[in-house]
């Protein structure tokens, strides 16, 4: 419809900007965050880091319960953040005890603590990702409320991939309503298009800048002139025209004056890596740099796609993923098992290193966020509905380096409801398969 | 009486006359209202579902102050729906009579008083700036990634209220400007970019795809454009199975790449040797595969044919297994069979050796200054021209001089050429360009548009474009408006190629062909329905509606044509032998049921769910697409069709909605659509012939709204088009919206009803209704509102 001033949101202006520019913009950023993490403050930033095909829990699961545990082999590399992190086991995903389906509904109920519909054809149903929930809460006023990202490319799949379960349960974890999925972007370039609107270096678009300055002024002179002669109503729509105009050039102004030279945003990528080491760093690289231009506050990442048959030579591991993972109690395997997972793990904590470099405030990104390294199957050689690896990092997990215990088989949904509620959420009472909420987490 | 033919609208070619008929007129259609209206429209009348307007108060000799009320009489009494059928109903010659008055009435208070419609100032939308582009700079562009989405009203994408500005599509318009003049004339600085091409996953790639080259399978062709001469890197994907293995490495398959007809590349994929590896290492050999189908190669700028297939093989060599669909994707666990292309990536330029010779730069640079001097000279010249093009109307001084100073800008720091690029980037950003100017010298008074207005409403509606010189030259010396002129330019410019942008747009919303893309039947219960179908379906409705414009028909052909457009996917779906090849050609229909529009795959699919058909949306889209009828939205809080039961016996579909027709609140709009749609069940969703629904055989009987019994689709065609009139009229209404960019009200219906009156003296040839509209006042004239305030949006706070 006919946009007028009035109607235009929040979002639709900062649209603009996120399109142009990647530089934040708001007009404050030093909201009353608090002194020190660990005091009860509302984290404004949320992502979910998801890896496929199980963990071997006994080396990921730490040995104490409560402050202070000692970091296992494949929890290792996240030690360095240890003050701002706490592991959590014990939880289950829908169904428990069940494998059927198993690597669909691993991906498919995580983020949503449902059992998906079992159905190899186009009417699939699952819940309202906890991503979208938290969203709706914090993600409102950047331009893209949320980020879904992955690696690997299955899109479109018409049918099962899963005995029972549609090929769309695996290619996302990110659920917008119970029937839609959220697709998830595996080209670098196009996450980088759409959270930065333009391709080219961040010289080339700090150009574009200046002549798009020189451009809005004569375009608004040259509307101005055009009113004349013109009806009523097609007067005030050049008026709101030039109220656009105006309105990016107060963004521009803004944001020179702040001096946004600071964000590290990187030259577009051309493609999709031929490594997967390049392609993960790279897109951990662009949701760090879409968090620092406050383009978006919320995203998801699944690293690689459940049923990943990726091999890893760079770590030795010439064998395919979901191959290795299926162990069979087999020591050699097992090793070789605990080695991608770790390898995986070390993405994290080089992205996590990033966040907390990034001044954010009065602190770092990652002061004021919480994120999620997790997954939706437990032991990986039989597909184990629970425990669940789960690590939660970030300022907003409150005090830092806990294990925590939840009673055995609690729904995973209990964590998110208690996650969606830390992030100021409505309290939501049952999520997914889950009830109430788990008391002291935060 | 009950069964008697649908009131016939009036014959309509009564001229208008020019006596309401005196007092005993009046109170005969009076006495015609009191007996078969006001009983049900009557003030304080019990709501049946929806509360009757009330006819009571009307002053009958002042039809004129209650045209909008009047205008919804007559529509409902031609279409048939009023009085409904289980009310008294008067005979058609009666209801001709009230109804040629009624009209008479209508079109006199019009023509008295002309209200041409209030538009709106209209911008570009995403389809007519690709156009624009492609006509003023002989460029394609990539619309979709450069422009949002529009937003539609009316059922269409260029209605000027619809169409907003908002500082993100601002923003977005100077961006696209940036790129396309740095394409345009061919910019060196511009840093390398890869385009990704998918193939949906369910195109089965087992056979020949039409437009690619003869001999090959599978695969996909796109229109590449490339900015600069380098090179650049073409790489393909296979597709993989579910898990991770690539499909079709059982025998050997050569792949080529060619551009513009030329083979640039060849690889071979799959045999024995790379099978045993894919069952050894198969992450790796995938890989392997995939880098075979790489290939970095110089290319001349411009846009080219890329295309990237398999080539075909004798069908003794080939793998030749049995497929159980006709989909060759069914089973995302089987690794056997034929290999499928997914992506095709496109990266470049690398290695930069010029502009190259495009036909965007022959078209921009028209001279070439010789010395420094002459440099503003020239360019004048070119940005003259070049801003006459894309601001529709003459420069003036003050345009040229904005211009002028970015070219001079451009110019400083890079040369003619950069400065040339800058100020074709001005032109491109400006007002006058993304919008269409019409100028009001004094509101509240109807008057006609200019000769210059009228060229762009002519383009936009016939071109979805810019006019061409040609049109723009004789706006200048003021002769478009001729009578005998504009018929000429009208005819050429349906004869022109570039008036396929009416089946693309017109067809392609009024007849819901976009929606196609969205349309995904259950793959479980439709396995064999693969993108080959949909792509089909598509392609057949355009070719009809395209063969009706280009051939100027009877636009009823629409409706009853003995001939279609087919290749050999959609014969076989339809089950008509003897076609092969992916070509479309035109075949007769013998079979009586699919004879026109309602036997087509495209509205039968688009009007179909993913599991079963729906009655509601057939029906819904035959009242609104045929009839010309608004179907109210249901009310809130309809609960789905209850599932069935285990153990259940299976309903049809006329059983699953007996609800419909139980409950009055529902049985008002239910009973006229439902019984549309149920005439239709044989056509199952993907617009397969079906004779049992439900292990019953299919009852498609049916009563419409005036009391006409059909049964089936070819009794439902026939009282469909008993009044061609009716179809005519919808088919107008369409039209117009669509040619000015607004909304049709009462205020147009005169109008409407003049050019089908004048349409049916030529049996209804398309090019007599687009005249028609073209010469019609509501496309001729404009009036704007005194008042900022008139029933608009205050856009003032």
């Amino acid at each position: 419809m006919f946009v007028t001033r009035k109607s235009l949101s929040r979002r639709t202006v900062l649209k603009a900007m996120g399109g142009v520019i990647g530089l934040p913009f708001l007009e404050s950023m030093v909201p009353a965050f608090g002194t020190r993490v660990g005091a009860a403050t509302t984290p404004r930033r949320f992502g979910v880091v998801y890896f496929p095909n199980g963990a071997i829990m006994q080396q990921f699961t730490p040995a104490t319960v409560g402050s202070g545990f000692a970091f296992t082999p494949i929890l290792k590399p996240l030690e360095p953040f240890k003050d701002s992190l706490v592991v959590v086991t014990n939880l289950t995903r829908s169904h428990p005890g069940s494998q059927v389906g198993d690597h669909a509904v691993s991906a498919a109920g995580f983020l949503t603590g449902v059992w998906p519909k079992r159905t190899e054809a186009e009417d699939v149903l699952a819940n309202t990702s906890i991503d979208q929930i938290v969203a709706k809460q914090v993600g409102q006023e950047t331009p893209l409320p949320s980020l879904e990202l992955a690696t690997e490319d299955f899109t479109g799949y018409v049918g099962g991939c899963s005995p029972g379960f549609s090929c769309v349960y695996m290619n996302t974890i990110s659920w917008r309503t119970p029937t839609t999925p959220l697709p998830m972007e595996t080209n670098p370039r196009a996450a980088f298009e759409r959270i930065f609107g333009e391709a080219g270096t961040a010289q080339e678009r700090s150009e574009r800048i200046q002549g798009q300055r020189s451009i809005l002024d004569s375009i608004s002179e040259e509307a101005v002139s055009l009113q004349k002669g013109l009806g009523v109503r097609d007067r005030a729509r050049l008026n709101d025209y030039l109220d656009n105009i105006r309105e990016i050039e107060r963004r521009i102004q803004q944001v020179e004056r702040r001096n946004g030279s600071q964000v590290r945003t990187p030259d577009a990528p051309l493609g999709v890596p031929d490594s997967f080491d390049e392609h993960v760093n790279l897109m951990f690289d662009l949701t760090a740099a879409a968090w620092q231009a406050d383009v978006t506050r919320v995203f998801t990442f699944m690293m690689s796609r459940e049923l990943s048959q990726r091999t890893y030579p760079q770590i030795g591991v010439t064998e395919q993923h979901h191959t290795v993972s299926h162990h069979q109690n087999n020591a050699a395997k097992i090793a070789t098992m605990v080695n991608v997972n770790t390898y995986y793990i070390r993405f994290f904590a080089r992205f996590l290193d990033n966040l907390r470099s990034i001044p954010d405030g009065d602190g770092s990104l990652l002061d004021h966020s919480m994120l999620v390294y997790g997954a939706g199957m437990g032991d990986s050689n039989s597909h184990a509905s629970d425990p669940l690896p789960m690590v939660l990092v970030g300022g907003g997990v409150g005090t830092g380096h806990r294990h925590i215990k939840v009673a055995t088989q609690t729904p995973v949904g209990v964590l998110w409801s208690t996650v969606a509620d830390r992030f100021g959420a409505p309290r939501i009472e049952k999520y997914g398969d889950g009830e109430g909420m788990i008391d002291g987490l935060f | 009486m009950r069964g008697v033919a649908l009131a016939a609208l009036v014959l309509g070619w009564l001229t208008v006359s020019t006596s309401s008929g005196g007092p005993q007129a009046i109170s005969s259609q009076q006495a015609f209202l009191n007996r078969y209206c006001i009983s049900c429209h009557t003030e304080g009348s019990k709501p049946r579902g929806v509360v009757p307007i009330s006819l009571e108060k009307l002053d009958l000799t002042r039809v004129s102050q209650n045209a909008g009320l009047w205008e919804k009489v007559a529509r409902n009494v031609s279409a048939g729906v009023m009085p409904p059928a289980n009310a008294p109903r008067p005979d058609a010659q009666a209801s001709r009579v009230f109804q040629d008055w009624l009209t008479t009435e209508l079109d006199r208070a019009s023509q008295a008083n002309p209200k041409p419609g209030r538009p709106m100032l209209h911008r570009l939308n995403r389809a007519e700036y690709a156009n624009a582009i492609r006509d003023l700079l002989d460029l394609q562009i990539d619309a979709a990634g450069l422009l949002p989405p529009d937003d539609s009203a009316y059922g269409f994408d260029n209605v000027a209220d619809a169409l907003g500005i908002s500082p993100a599509l601002q923003e977005r318009y100077i961006a696209a400007a940036m790129k396309i003049a740095a394409v345009a004339v061919g910019d060196s600085r511009v840093s390398p970019d890869g385009v990704v091409y998918r193939i949906r996953q369910d195109v089965s790639q087992d056979r020949h795809i039409d437009g690619l080259p003869l001999g090959t399978i599978g695969g996909t062709q796109v229109r590449h454009t490339f900015p600069l001469d380098g090179e650049y890197v073409l790489q393909a994907k296979l597709y993989r199975t579910n898990l991770n293995i690539v499909r079709g490495l059982e025998s050997a398959h050569t792949v080529e790449f060619s551009v513009d007809g030329y083979s640039v590349h060849t690889a071979t994929v799959g045999g024995v040797e790379d099978l045993e590896s894919l069952f050894q290492k198969p992450t790796d050999t995938g890989d392997a595969v995939d880098q075979r189908l790489r290939v970095r190669i110089p290319v001349k700028a411009g846009a080219r044919n890329v295309a990237v297939a398999f080539l075909q093989e004798s069908q003794v060599a080939g793998a030749g297994r049995l497929q159980n669909y006709q989909r060759s994707t069914v089973d995302n666990f089987d690794w056997s069979g034929q290999p499928h292309i997914q992506t095709l990536t496109i990266t470049g330029p690398f290695g930069i050796t010029g502009p190259g010779d495009t036909p965007s730069r022959r078209r921009v640079f028209t001279c070439r200054p010789t010395s420094t001097s002459a440099e503003v000279q020239c360019a004048r010249q070119i940005v003259s021209a070049l801003a006459r093009r894309a601001y529709r109307q003459p420069v003036t001084a003050a345009d040229m001089q904005r211009i002028m100073s970015f070219f001079e800008t451009g110019r400083r720091s890079g040369g003619f050429e950069a400065g040339i690029q800058a100020a074709l980037q001005r032109i491109l950003s400006s007002p006058q360009f993304v919008f269409r100017i019409e100028r009001d010298p004094v509101p509240g008074v109807a008057h006609r548009i200019t000769d210059v207005e009228l060229a762009s409403r002519l383009s936009f509606f016939l071109w979805s474009s810019i006019p061409d010189d040609r049109l723009l030259q004789l706006a200048a010396n003021g002769s478009l408006q001729r009578p005998a002129v504009l018929e000429a330019e009208v005819r050429r410019m349906l004869a022109d190629e570039r008036s396929s942008a009416l089946v693309e747009n017109f067809a392609g919303q009024w007849l819901r062909l976009r929606n196609l893309r969205n349309f995904s039947p259950n793959s479980d219960l439709y396995p064999d329905f693969d993108d080959n179908l949909r792509q089909a379906f598509r392609r057949e409705t355009e070719l009809l509606f395209d063969s009706v414009m280009r051939e100027d028909r009877n636009i009823l052909d629409l409706m009853t044509a003995d001939y279609t457009f087919v290749n050999e996917r959609l014969a076989r779906h339809y089950g008509i032998s003897g076609i092969y090849g992916s070509q479309f050609r035109r075949v007769p229909v013998t079979e009586q049921a699919r004879k026109g529009l309602l036997g087509q795959g495209s509205f039968l699919a688009v009007t179909s769910h993913a599991e079963r058909t729906s009655p509601v949306l057939r029906g819904k889209w035959v009242l609104e697409n045929i009839l010309g009828l608004s179907v109210p939205p249901p009310p809130a809080a309809v609960p789905p069709l209850k599932e069935r039961v285990a153990g259940e016996k299976p309903r049809t579909m006329r059983e699953q909605m007996a609800e419909h027709r139980i409950n009055p609140v529902c049985a008002n709009c239910h009973k006229v659509m439902d019984a549309i749609g149920f005439s239709l069940e044989n056509f199952d969703p993907v617009g397969a012939w079906r004779d049992k629904d439900a292990d019953a055989m299919i009852d498609a009987s049916g009563e419409l709204a005036d009391g006409t019994r059909v049964n089936g689709v070819v009794e439902l065609r026939q009282a469909l088009t008993k009044h061609p009139e009716l179809f005519a009229t919808t088919m107008t209404e369409k039209l117009l919206t669509y040619g000015l960019g607004r909304g049709v009200d009462y205020n147009d219906m005169p109008a409407v009803r003049g050019i089908v009156r004048d349409a049916a003296k030529d049996g209804y040839r398309f090019s007599r209704i687009v005249m028609g509209i073209v010469r019609s006042t509501p496309f001729q004239m404009r009036m704007a509102p005194e008042k900022e305030s008139e029933g608009i949006d205050d856009v003032r706070h």
